[in-house]
């Protein structure tokens, strides 16, 4: 049972954001105890939604009253537990603060609150030419604000980067229920790189309320090509040729076979060769003259690495199609198995043959179900492990294939993640990557914006409870009920 | 610090240990030792010697950028990292590089094109290093093509004033373990540690590049132009040049008394499809990367009597921005963007009380625009009297994680924004 917060607590701050917007039911508290890594669950104390940064500080204030924790939430798509809110918390869930404030076209940025979906962001300045370039899966859910804690990737990140590369400001509740204006829309800001700190400091310093973000210029020309391989190194090969040929693709994705046959049966199908063994997306954008000699280009790298098939969308409408395909994929899993688990680590691009091989032989070892979808460009890594958690046996050698694939990553140079953060999920793997002092610098830089530890605690930072913690069975991965 | 303190400097560090005879004045600093360690343990045991002793410490790299910054205080010592130099690993398959802080980057330079790719800093000629372009996040002509200095490292290994080694990022180019604190250290003067070695990601080499000078028409909105060409596809640099008030004499900005140099690089069509649309029925010359390398140079030029002004502002305000300046008889060194303008304010009379009036009035045209601005020189022989970081917001936590990463206070004392 987490610890529940005093009823004069919650009272308070019911009295902040009224009562509507302050959920304290068994039934509406279950859907904040976790956030996409559904293994790892604890009930909040009680989830206020605010709609104004005044709100958030007074809440923020009525904590540090009660020296209760509070937990930062955006729509709760995290895949690392880093919205879990440990302790009994309260949740902060800044969802329904969702407005647009400013579009200024001619600067290119935008000023929006915390709640923004990530894709409504660029759907609202489409027809000003733009968009918000970091794209993650889950964009048609996930807000910014949770991007900015999660420093949030994407396919697109190859080309444009991911989060941090576009915040250029952003108004942070401080954990001491202060605001604070960091950064600016110039791009710079006198000082330490304040901005550069929060992001992706995974909710942990602050409450952020307003972000200020870089909108970047749709490109004049698209190309989105299949490369189908009948194997996963060949598909990698090319990718590393692509990279040493000079040429900067938006995207380079590779989904294995087992991918592509849930995606086939699911509803993301794009009609893709279920015998494929692997298939690499390109995207290329940029000038409309300069698409035939790349393309060309990658058609000679793509029969060097022994290609089967090149399919090039033909337009628009398929090139959507291939896109759902590949960011549906996370959801076509569930046709696998009841649970899935998604992982993150990333290693050096030239790795990434022998590395998936070597994934490959550790899913075998365990006997798990294992698919492949990632970030080939960046080496970003997703094995997919679909599971039962309700077979304990299982649920064993899936944490265990996953400790060995990390483990694996960092032995060849690479880290514990990519774009889904430490949370609670990896917070114990942080010695495999870093020294005691490593970690106590990151503590030192913790405790000058939060020194009561109120702030989303217990995450990122190993801790010796954490170390206890992390034994599946302790925290609770056999006690969530399925939904 | 007693003889006896300096002794045990100098038996560790042998002749890394220098006494300078006569004192060297720099950086608002009367300098009496030099120390230069050899290696990373050497500059470990450097720094916890000197934290032990609560002696604080001008850092620097080759010392060329010293200008920059406040007068640091009560430091007698300077510690140079020129010695921690070399590539350790260059991975050509994957493109990062690990090396050395103190690292030449010309050298640097010449290693990375060497292996078939481009080293993505845009700095100023010279003999500066690696780890002084990281703690200055000295941003040249090339930021639109190749990003801020940040965007670049991947992983940083410091020393911290305790001289305890500390360690974050990685090799890989996408990462999101642990607190992003690489993003602290670039660009913090070395207030908060010493950088010792960096990965750096590197960028691809392009397969064509064309660089243009143009002389807009009297037609011509100079600034859209240049904003125009920042913004397609391939640019590289974009800049434009006022040589000052005679250029012309007009106080329209848009009057034809600018240059506009603009390097597109990438794919051959991209790079022949901007040149011909930016030569098109203007006045331009073909030139080459060397045009914009000296741009870099051009950011810190200007006589011992100059006053040197880094603006960033919104790209929309650029002309009007511009149009003040020009009033103030600046010469101008313009990047459309992000947008940055560098000032540069010279009076031949020797009377440096000019720019006490001339600050005032830049403090005018900071406000109307919303601007950041740096000093980044002042005439020699005026005291800044002040923080020549303007506004840097917000203080308290600053001082707080300077506090926390040097409690003694020890690494360039009161050299960083807000006399942190």
């Amino acid at each position: 049972m987490s610890r529940q917060a005093p009823p004069s607590l919650i009272r308070r701050l019911s009295t902040v954001v009224g009562s509507e917007n302050c959920l304290s039911s068994p039934e509406e508290l279950f859907t904040y105890g976790c956030d996409g890594l559904t293994l790892d669950a604890h009930e909040p104390s009680v989830v206020i939604l605010p709609r104004t940064t005044e709100e958030v500080r007074r809440a923020v204030e009525i904590c540090l009253e009660f020296e209760w924790p509070f937990v930062p939430r955006g729509a709760g798509t995290g895949l690392s537990g880093g919205a879990v809110p440990l302790d009994g918390a309260v949740v902060i869930c800044c969802s329904r603060m969702q407005e647009i404030l400013e579009v200024d076209a001619e600067n290119r940025i935008a000023v929006v609150q915390p709640g923004v979906i990530n894709a409504e962001l660029s759907r609202a300045v489409a027809h000003l030419g733009l968009f918000y370039a970091p794209d993650p899966s889950s964009q048609q859910a996930c807000t910014i604000g949770g991007n900015v804690a999660e420093n949030s990737g994407g396919p697109h990140t190859l080309k444009y980067g991911t989060t941090t590369n576009h915040v250029l400001a952003l108004e942070l509740v401080l954990p001491s229920a202060s605001v604070l204006r960091l950064g600016s829309p110039t791009g710079f800001a006198a000082g330490y790189d304040l901005v550069g700190a929060v992001v992706g400091s995974e909710g942990t310093f602050g409450i952020v309320t307003e972000v200020t973000v870089r909108l970047v210029p749709l490109p004049e020309a698209v190309e989105t090509v299949l490369a189908i391989f009948d194997d996963v190194p060949s598909a990698c090969r090319l990718v590393g040729g692509i990279i040493r040929s000079g040429m900067c693709p938006a995207a380079l994705e590779v989904v294995d076979q087992r991918t592509v046959r849930a995606v086939e049966a699911s509803t993301y199908a794009a009609g893709l060769p279920l015998d494929a063994g692997a298939i690499l997306i390109i995207e290329l954008d940029g000038a409309e003259c300069e698409m035939p000699g790349q393309l060309a280009r990658i058609r000679e790298l793509a029969d060097h690495e022994g290609v089967r098939e090149m399919r090039i969308a033909r337009d628009a409408k398929e090139r959507v199609l291939f896109w759902r395909a590949r960011k549906g994929a996370f959801g076509a899993m569930g046709r696998l198995a009841p649970d899935l688990y998604v992982h993150d680590a990333v290693v050096p691009r030239a790795r990434l043959p022998e590395v998936l091989e070597e994934i490959c032989a550790i899913g075998d070892r365990h006997r798990i179900t294992l698919s492949n979808v990632f970030h080939a460009g960046d080496g970003n890594l997703h094995p997919n492990i679909s599971f039962d958690r309700r077979d304990a046996d299982e649920l064993a050698r899936v944490m265990a294939a996953g400790r060995e694939m990390l483990e694996l990553c960092v032995r060849v140079g690479g880290v514990l993640t990519g774009e889904h953060g430490v949370g609670t999920e990896k917070r114990e793997y942080m010695g495999l990557l870093f020294g005691a002092a490593d970690l106590a610098a990151m503590e030192t830089l913790r405790e000058v914006f939060d020194p009561d530890r109120i702030c989303n605690p217990g995450k990122l930072i190993p801790t010796t409870r954490a170390c206890v913690e992390s034994n599946p069975r302790a925290r609770g991965y056999d006690r969530v009920p399925i939904a | 610090m007693r003889d006896s303190d300096l002794n045990e400097l100098r038996s560790l560090l042998g002749s890394g240990f220098r006494e300078l005879d006569p004192v060297e004045e720099r950086a608002g600093c009367r300098l009496r030792v030099s120390l230069e360690p050899r290696s990373s343990d050497e500059l470990a045991e450097s720094l916890a010697l000197l934290s032990a002793h609560r002696q604080s410490v001008l850092l620097m790299g080759a010392g060329t950028r010293l200008d920059l910054g406040n007068p640091i205080r009560d430091t007698s010592i300077a510690l140079s990292c020129r010695l921690l130099s070399g590539v350790d690993e260059l991975d050509e398959a994957d493109g990062v590089v690990r090396v050395a802080a103190g690292t030449p980057l010309a050298e640097l330079s010449r290693q990375v094109e060497a292996a078939g790719w481009l080293l993505p800093l845009s700095t100023a000629s010279g003999p500066g290093t690696l780890g002084g372009a990281l703690a200055t996040a000295f941003s040249g002509p090339r930021r639109l093509g190749f990003g801020p200095v940040r965007d670049c490292v991947l992983g940083v290994d410091t020393v911290l004033a305790s001289g305890e080694r500390v360690r974050c990022g990685a090799r890989v180019v996408k990462n999101v373990t642990g607190y992003d604190m690489a993003k602290l250290y670039v660009g913090s003067l070395g207030t908060l540690a010493v950088i010792e070695r960096v990965w750096l990601r590197l960028s691809p080499r392009p397969r064509s590049v064309r660089v243009l000078e143009v002389h807009p028409t009297p037609g011509d909105d100079v600034f859209g132009l240049a904003l125009e060409a920042a913004r397609r596809p391939g640019a590289r640099a974009v800049a434009l040049i006022f040589s000052g008030p005679n250029a012309g004499g007009s106080e329209n900005p848009s009057a034809g008394n600018w240059r506009l140099l603009a390097e597109f690089a990438g794919e051959q069509e991209v790079t022949e499809w901007n040149a011909g649309w930016l030569a098109a029925g203007r006045q331009s010359v073909a030139s080459d990367v060397s045009a914009v390398d000296r741009l870099g140079d051009l950011q810190v030029s200007g006589s011992r009597r100059a006053m040197r002004l880094r603006i960033h502002i919104l790209p929309g305000d650029l002309e009007r921005c511009c149009a003040r300046l020009q009033v103030l008889a600046a010469r101008l060194l313009v990047y459309p963007e992000p947008a940055v303008v560098h000032a540069l304010f010279e009076n031949e009379d020797g009377d440096v009380g000019w720019s006490d009036d001339l600050l005032q009035r830049l403090a005018k045209v900071r406000e109307e625009f919303g601007a950041q601005t740096v000093v980044e020189a002042l005439p020699e022989g005026r005291e800044s009297g002040g923080d020549v970081f303007e506004g840097a917001q917000p203080l308290a936590l600053m001082r707080s994680l300077k506090k926390s990463f040097d409690p003694g206070e020890i690494l360039n004392p009161g050299r960083f924004a807000g006399l942190i």
